[in-house]
C-alpha cells in the first residue's frame, strides 16, 4: 500500500459545497484537468447553463423523465415528503407538481431515499477541503504535466474561504490552478484569491454596464475594475478573457471592438468565444425553474468565426470554443 | 486583408503547438481531414464489402482424399502429403488492379471447412449430424449466439447458393460433397475422438453440464486450435522455400535411423522433416499456380499497364516461390502468402503477422536507399494488404465465429516497443503502417502499440491520430508490463530480457513470446522479431464469473437448463467469507474439469492434426527436427484460463457483502429469490434488447422486488475508486492470477490467466440469470475486464483507472479497458496531446490495455435502425475493430449503452 504525503492528524479542514466534479476534462485550462463545480453565483445569467450551481444550499433535482409516475402509478415519494412539497400534476408532461417554494428550506430531502429511481437527486454534496486534495492527489497522476485542477461553478469564489484554502494546499503541492470567475468581487477577495491561481479565465459578457446588469443582473464596473487591476499587476498568472456569444445581446461588432480597446488599454491579449448551447435546458426544468432560453439556437459557427475576426483584425487572440492553444 | 489567429499569435511570439514541448510533426497539421485510400485499394475494399463470405469444398476434398489414400502411413507424413495435395489443387484467383495476390481459396473472401478437426457443426441444420451435436452439451455456445443479428454478414440462401452454418454460402452442387466429406469422418475427427476419451474423464459429467450451462463457453482442442498466438516470417525470409527444403533434406539425412539420445521422440524426426518438405513443396506448387494465372491474364489482357502489373506478379511468385525476396513488394507478398499458408492448415483465428514494420524493415530501408520505391507506393502496397488481410475468413461453427469472435480473425499488427538491445523500436514503415490504417480503414490487420515511455512522441501523436480516425485502432498495450509478464511466466524455459523485448499481441490481447532471429540481406544484418511460442488462449475458454456466483446461489443448480450442474453445496453461509470460499471451491472444480478434457482434446490434436506449416514457421522445430505437439517450439508455457464478467461479479459481491451480510438488510434467500424472478422484469430476449436500460416489467410484477433491485443498483460499484468494491477485485486478481499453478497443460505446464470478454460478454451474460449488481436476466455483462459495468462509473476516467489498477496487472496475460469518447473530447491537435497524456497515464499506473470508440453513440443508435447506410462504419468492441453491421445485436447494444466521456 502506497503512503499518503500529506500530514497526518487533524488539520483545519474547512468544508465547501460542490455540485460536480468532471475529471478529464480537456476544455477548461492548459492540458487534462480535474473540473470543480462550486455552488453560489453573483450573477443570474439568463442562459446559464449550470442553474442548479446558482445558489449555495443543497437543492433537489426533480429529474422528470426517470419518474415512472405516469408509467406505473407509482408515488412512494408522496408521503414521505414532510413538507407535502409533491402531488400528482395535471400537467401533460410533468408527472408531479412540487412546490418548489416548500422545497426551498428542506434539509431532510426525503424524496431522495423514497424514489427508487434516482428521480430525485441532491445537487451539490458538501466536501471538505482534504476531500478534495485526496482526489486531486489521485487525478494527478493522469494530468501529465501541464494539467492540474480548474475551479468552475456557479462562480468559485462565492465561497471565497474554502476556495482559498484549496487554492494554497494546491500551491503547496505544487498543483497547477485555473479558475472560471465572473470578477462580480470586492477587489480585495478578488485579487488575494487569483495570489494562488495560475491561469484565469474572466468572463466578460458585455462592455455596457446598463445591459450586462439587464442579463445578468449586476453591472459591469467591479468586473472591469479588477480585471484592469488583475492585469496591471504583478500577478503571474495568464488571464484570458471569455464570453459566451448571445444572439442579440453581446454578439455585436461595436462590444466586440469595444471589448477590444479595453482589453489594450488594461494590456490584455486573449479572448475566448464561447458558442451559446441549451444543454442546460434540463437542468432548469429540474431545479423546478423556467429557461429564458429554451427556444434560442446553438451559435452557428459562422456568427463565431465572423466575431472573431472582428477580435482577430483588432490585434485580440480570440479563440472559438475549444480551439484554443492550451 | 483578414488576420488569422496564427498571425496574430506569430506577432506575439507564439505558435498554436507552443505548449506541446516542441513542434508537432508536420503531416499532423492538415491531419484533422480523413484521407481516402488510393484509387486502387479503395477499389479493391469495396469489392471486400460487397463480396459475402464463401465456402468452398476444394481444398478439404483433396486433403481427405490423399489422406485417405495413404492410410498406414506414419501420421506426419500422411498430414503433409494431405496439406501438399490441398495447395497443390487451391485454384488461384488473380482480381484486376491487385498488387498483392494469394488468398485462402479460390474466392475473394472464401474458407472451408476442415471435417476432419470437427464434422458435426457445419452440417445444415436439418441435417441428422447437427442435430445429434445440439444434443451434446458444446452446441449451446451456437443456440444463444444468434448471429448477425446486427443486420449484415449473413449470407441467406439464394439462386444456387446455399446457407450453412448461418453465415457462409456454398454453391449447391457442393453441398454433397461437403456431406459425404463429413460422413468420412464421423468418429474419426479431432472432436470425435477427443469426445471418446474425454469421457474417461471422471468429472467429465460436470464438464458436460458446465458446457450446457455456458459457464464455460467453448472446447478449444477441436474449435480454433491454433491461434492467439504471433506467426514467424524469418525462415522463409531468410532462406526462400529452396532453402528451406535443402534444410529439411539435410535433416532427413542427419536424423534417419539416428534417435540422438532421445528415446521416445528422437526417432520422429525424420518422419517431421519428410512431412515438412512435402507441405513446402504444395506450397511452392501454390505460389507457381499463381504465376501461371498470372501469365494467362498477361497474355489476353488488352490494357497495357494491366498487362505489365500481371507480367510483374508473374515475376515475383515465381522468384518468391524459391528464394529469399529481393525488394519490399516481394517480401510483402511473401509474409502475406506465408500468412495464408498458416490460416489454411487447420481452423485459426488470431494468428497474427505481429511486428511486421520491423520485419520488412530490411528490404524498406534499402530499397529507400537506393531509391527503388517511394512511400507513396510504400504506401498503396500497405493499403492492398489491409484489404487483403481483412478478406480472411475463417470457418468455425457459428458459435464460435458469432458468439466469441463477431466474425473477427484477429491480424494483429504490433508497432513500437523496444527493440532487442533496449531502444525504441518504432520505426518509419511502423508510420506508414498507422498512415495506410488512416487511408485505408478495414478491421484487418488490426493495430497496437506497444507502449513505452521510451517511444518518441512524434510515433505516438501518430498513433493517436490514427485512433482518432474512428477505427477504434491502435489499442494500446503496457510494453513493460508485457515484458515482466513474459519474464516471469517463460523464465523457467529460459527467456531472458533480450527476448523478452520480442514478444507481441497474438490475437486481440494475448502476450505472446517471442524470439530476435538474425536476418541477412545483402551481406547487411538486422535482428527481427517473430513469435515462439505455442497458441494460447488455448485450455479453459471463458469461465463466466457471474454464472459461477449464480451457482454458489442455486445450490448448483442451473434454472435456465434445469440441471444439476455443479455438486451440491448444500451449506447455509453464515458468513461473506464462507460464501466467497465456496465461490473459489466451485470455481476451481469448473477449472479442473476443463483442464483435464481439454488436454485430451489437444492431446488427439497434436497426435491426428499435427502442425506442419506453423512448425516450420517458428523457432525451433526446424533445428530440434519437432513439430509443435512434439514441443518444437521454443516456449509451450501457453495455455491458458480465460473468464468473463468479472465486473458484474465484483459488484455482485460487494452487495452480498454489504447488503445481506454487513447490512443485514436482506436475507440471502431474499436476494436469490429477487435474482431468480428477474427483480419482477422480463427477459432480454422478449424485449429484443440487451442492454439494461431497455427492459421491462413483467404485466403481473407487483412491485415486490423494487426496493431490492434498486438498493441493488444504488450501492457502490467498481470503477469509482471506492476501496470497499475494488478490494474486492483485488482479491479476486490475487487468487485467480496465481489459480493457474495448480493445473497441468498437456506440455506438463502450469497455466495462467487471460482476462479479456472478446464478444463472450453477450453470449454468457444470456445464459445468466440477474445478479446482485441489479443486471438483470440475460442482459450483457460488462465489456472487457476492466471496463467498469455501462453508466456505473460515475466519477469519471480517472477513478475509473485508479479501480482497474488496484492490482497488478503483469501477473495475467493481459487485462482489458474499453473506454468510449466523443468526438469532441479529443478534437485538434491539443486534443491529440490530451488523448495521449489519458493514455499514457493509465500505461504508468499499470494498466496493461486501453482502447477507444470514438464515436457519438447517436450515430451507433441510427446505424442499428439504418444499416444500409452504415456499411463500412467501425467499432472497437473488446480487443478488436469490426464492422458494426457484422456484430451481434446484444454487442451492439452493449456497445451503445457504454458510458461515453465527453470530456466537454
Amino acid at each position: 500500500m502506497a503512503r499518503s504525503l500529506s500530514p497526518i492528524g487533524v488539520q483545519q479542514d474547512l468544508s465547501g459545497r460542490i455540485f460536480d466534479i468532471q475529471s478529464y476534462s480537456v476544455h477548461d485550462g492548459p492540458g487534462c484537468r480535474t473540473l470543480v463545480f462550486l455552488s453560489g453565483c453573483p450573477l443570474r445569467c439568463e442562459w446559464c447553463a449550470n442553474p442548479e450551481g446558482l445558489e449555495n444550499r443543497v437543492r433537489t433535482l426533480f429529474r422528470v423523465m426517470k419518474c415512472i409516475n405516469r408509467t406505473q402509478d407509482c408515488t412512494r415519494c408522496i408521503p414521505k415528503c414532510p413538507h407535502q412539497a409533491i402531488s400528482i400534476s395535471d400537467e401533460k408532461e410533468i408527472p408531479l407538481a412540487i412546490d418548489w417554494e416548500k422545497c426551498r428550506h428542506c434539509e431532510s430531502h426525503e424524496c431522495v431515499d423514497a424514489c427508487l429511481q434516482e428521480a430525485f437527486v441532491p445537487a451539490s454534496r458538501d466536501m471538505k477541503v482534504s476531500e478534495l486534495m485526496k482526489i486531486f492527489d489521485r487525478d494527478r497522476h493522469y494530468w501529465s504535466g501541464k494539467g492540474g485542477a480548474t475551479f468552475s461553478g456557479g462562480d468559485p469564489m462565492y465561497q471565497k474561504d474554502f476556495l482559498q484554502a484549496v487554492l494554497k494546499e494546491c500551491r503547496n503541492a505544487y498543483i497547477h490552478t485555473a479558475i472560471e470567475t465572473s470578477g462580480f468581487f470586492p477587489q480585495e477577495t478578488y485579487l488575494t484569491t487569483m495570489k494562488y491561481v495560475d491561469f484565469a479565465f474572466n468572463d466578460l459578457k458585455h462592455m455596457d454596464s446598463d445591459k450586462h446588469k439587464e442579463k445578468t443582473g449586476v453591472p459591469n464596473e467591479l468586473i472591469l475594475a479588477n480585471i484592469a487591476a488583475l492585469a496591471q499587476s504583478d500577478w503571474p498568472g495568464r488571464l484570458v478573457l471569455r464570453s459566451p456569444v448571445i444572439e442579440g445581446f453581446n454578439d455585436s461588432k461595436e462590444n466586440m471592438a469595444a471589448i477590444a480597446e479595453f482589453m489594450h488599454s488594461v494590456g490584455l491579449t486573449e479572448f475566448n468565444l464561447l458558442p451559446f448551447h441549451r444543454l442546460g435546458d434540463s437542468k432548469w426544468k429540474s431545479c423546478g425553474m423556467v429557461y429564458p432560453y429554451s427556444m434560442y439556437e446553438a451559435t452557428p459557427p459562422e456568427k463565431l468565426e465572423a466575431l472573431q475576426k472582428v477580435l482577430l483584425d483588432l490585434g485580440i487572440k480570440a479563440y472559438v470554443g475549444s480551439d484554443t492553444p492550451f | 486583408m483578414a488576420r488569422k489567429l496564427v498571425d496574430v499569435l506569430e506577432e506575439q511570439g507564439m505558435s498554436l503547438n507552443l505548449q506541446a514541448g516542441g513542434e508537432a510533426p508536420k503531416e499532423m497539421v492538415d491531419r484533422e481531414v480523413k484521407e481516402g485510400a488510393t484509387e486502387r485499394a479503395a477499389k479493391l475494399k469495396d469489392i471486400y464489402l460487397q463480396t459475402l463470405s464463401s465456402v468452398t469444398c476444394e481444398f478439404p476434398y483433396w486433403y481427405n482424399r490423399v489422406f485417405q489414400a495413404n492410410e498406414g502411413d506414419i501420421m506426419e507424413v500422411r498430414r503433409g502429403r494431405a496439406l501438399k495435395a490441398g495447395f497443390e489443387h487451391l485454384t488461384p484467383s488473380i482480381y484486376p488492379g491487385e498488387l498483392l495476390v494469394g488468398a485462402k481459396t479460390q474466392y475473394y473472401r472464401g474458407s472451408f471447412p476442415m471435417p476432419w478437426l470437427s464434422e458435426g457443426f457445419f452440417m445444415a441444420k436439418e441435417d441428422e449430424l447437427y442435430q445429434a451435436a445440439l444434443a451434446s452439451g458444446s452446441a449451446s455456445a451456437d443456440q444463444v449466439s444468434a448471429y448477425g443479428a446486427g443486420g449484415g454478414n449473413v449470407t441467406e440462401s439464394f439462386g444456387n447458393v446455399v446457407s450453412i452454418a448461418g453465415k457462409y454460402g456454398i454453391r449447391k452442387d457442393e453441398v454433397r460433397v461437403l456431406t459425404k466429406l463429413a460422413r468420412e469422418w464421423v468418429g474419426k475427427s479431432v472432436d470425435d475422438v477427443g469426445h471418446r476419451y474425454e469421457q474417461m474423464v471422471p468429472e467429465y459429467p460436470i464438464k458436460e453440464a458446465v458446457m450446457r450451462s455456458l459457464i464455460c463457453m467453448f472446447d478449444s482442442g477441436y474449435t480454433l486450435p491454433q491461434g492467439r498466438e504471433v506467426i514467424n516470417y524469418f525462415y522463409p525470409l531468410q532462406y526462400g522455400y529452396d532453402g528451406l527444403i535443402k534444410m529439411c533434406e539435410e535433416g532427413i539425412a542427419e536424423t534417419a535411423g539416428r534417435p540422438d539420445g532421445d528415446g521416445i521422440i528422437g526417432m520422429s524426426r525424420l518422419y517431421f522433416y519428410e512431412a515438412v518438405k512435402l507441405v513446402l513443396e504444395g506450397i511452392q506448387t501454390w505460389h507457381l499456380h499463381y504465376a501461371d494465372e498470372a501469365k494467362r491474364l498477361a497474355a489476353t489482357e488488352k490494357n497495357a499497364k494491366q498487362k505489365k502489373e500481371y507480367e510483374e506478379i508473374a515475376e515475383i511468385m515465381e522468384h518468391i516461390a524459391h528464394k529469399q525476396p529481393r525488394n519490399f513488394r516481394e517480401a510483402l507478398q511473401m509474409i502475406y502468402m506465408v500468412h495464408m499458408a498458416s490460416v489454411n492448415e487447420d481452423a485459426i483465428s488470431g494468428m497474427s503477422p505481429g511486428r511486421i514494420g520491423q520485419v520488412l524493415w530490411p528490404w524498406f530501408e534499402q530499397d529507400m536507399e537506393a531509391g527503388r520505391i517511394t512511400e507513396a507506393e510504400v504506401l498503396e502496397l500497405l493499403e492492398c494488404y489491409r484489404v487483403k488481410m481483412t478478406c480472411i475468413d475463417c470457418f468455425a461453427s457459428m458459435g464460435v465465429v458469432g458468439g466469441v469472435l463477431s466474425g473477427n480473425t484477429f491480424n494483429n499488427v504490433c508497432l513500437g516497443g523496444l527493440t532487442r538491445d533496449g531502444q525504441p523500436a518504432a520505426n518509419r514503415l511502423e508510420m506508414l503502417l498507422l498512415e495506410a490504417g488512416m487511408t485505408c480503414q478495414t478491421t484487418q490487420p488490426t493495430l497496437s502499440v506497444l507502449y513505452d515511455d521510451k517511444l518518441p512522441e512524434e510515433f505516438l501523436l501518430k498513433a493517436v491520430e490514427c485512433e482518432k480516425s474512428g477505427t477504434g485502432y491502435p489499442a494500446w498495450m503496457n510494453n513493460r508490463g508485457g515484458i515482466e509478464f513474459i519474464m516471469k511466466n517463460y523464465g523457467p524455459e529460459g527467456m531472458n530480457l533480450e527476448d523478452a523485448r520480442a514478444f507481441s499481441i497474438g490475437g486481440c490481447l494475448e502476450t505472446s513470446p517471442g524470439i530476435w532471429k538474425e536476418l541477412e540481406l545483402n551481406g547487411k544484418k538486422y535482428w527481427i522479431p517473430g513469435g515462439a511460442g505455442q497458441p494460447t488462449s488455448v485450455g479453459v475458454h471463458f469461465i463466466s464469473n457471474p454464472k459461477v456466483l449464480e451457482m454458489v446461489l442455486t445450490n448448483g443448480y442451473d434454472r435456465r437448463i434445469d440441471l444439476q450442474v455443479l455438486p451440491p453445496h448444500n451449506k447455509t453461509f453464515k458468513t461473506y467469507e464462507e460464501l466467497y470460499e465456496q465461490f473459489l471451491e466451485y470455481y476451481d472444480i469448473v477449472i479442473d474439469c476443463l483442464v483435464t478434457t481439454n488436454n485430451i482434446q489437444h492431446d488427439v490434436w497434436r497426435k491426428h492434426n499435427m502442425s506442419l506449416v506453423n512448425s516450420f514457421l517458428k523457432p525451433d522445430c526446424l533445428a530440434k527436427g519437432q513439430h509443435i505437439g512434439n514441443m518444437g517450439y521454443r516456449y509451450n508455457a501457453t495455455y491458458n484460463i480465460e473468464d468473463t464478467g468479472t465486473i458484474n461479479m465484483v459488484n455482485s459481491l460487494y452487495n452480498i457483502k454489504k447488503l445481506v451480510f454487513e447490512d443485514k438488510k436482506y436475507t440471502l434467500e431474499e436476494l436469490t429469490d429477487a435474482l431468480i424472478n428477474n427483480f419482477g422484469f422480463k427477459n432480454a430476449d422478449e424485449i429484443g434488447s440487451f442492454s439494461l436500460e431497455a427492459q421491462e416489467k413483467r404485466d403481473d410484477d407487483d412491485g415486490r422486488y423494487d426496493q431490492i433491485h434498486a438498493d441493488c443498483l444504488r450501492s457502490f460499484k467498481y470503477g469509482n475508486d471506492i476501496p470497499e468494491v475494488d478490494g474486492i477485485l483485488a482479491e479476486f486478481e490475487d487468487w485467480y492470477c496465481g489459480c493457474g499453478d495448480k493445473y497441468e497443460s498437456l506440455y506438463a505446464k502450469p497455466f495462467y490467466v487471460c482476462q479479456m470478454s472478446v464478444s463472450t460478454h453477450a453470449p454468457q451474460g444470456a445464459a445468466t440469470l440477474a445478479s446482485a449488481d441489479g443486471r438483470l436476466s440475460g442482459t450483457t455483462f460488462a465489456d472487457a475486464s476492466m471496463s467498469a459495468y455501462p453508466g456505473t462509473d460515475r466519477n469519471g476516467a480517472y477513478a475509473l483507472f485508479e479501480s482497474a489498477t488496484c492490482w497488478d496487472h503483469s501477473r495475467s496475460q493481459n487485462s482489458q479497458m474499453n473506454l468510449k469518447l466523443h468526438p469532441n473530447a479529443v478534437k485538434g491537435i491539443e486534443g491529440s496531446k490530451k488523448l495521449l497524456d489519458l493514455t499514457r497515464s493509465y500505461m504508468r499506473k499499470g494498466g496493461f490495455h486501453i482502447q477507444f470508440n470514438i464515436v457519438d453513440s447517436k450515430v451507433l443508435k441510427d446505424a442499428q435502425k439504418h444499416p444500409n447506410n452504415y456499411r463500412d462504419l467501425l467499432v472497437r468492441v473488446a480487443g478488436f475493430t469490426q464492422y458494426w453491421v457484422e456484430i451481434g445485436k446484444p454487442i451492439q447494444d452493449e456497445v451503445v449503452a457504454r458510458t461515453e466521456y465527453e470530456g466537454v
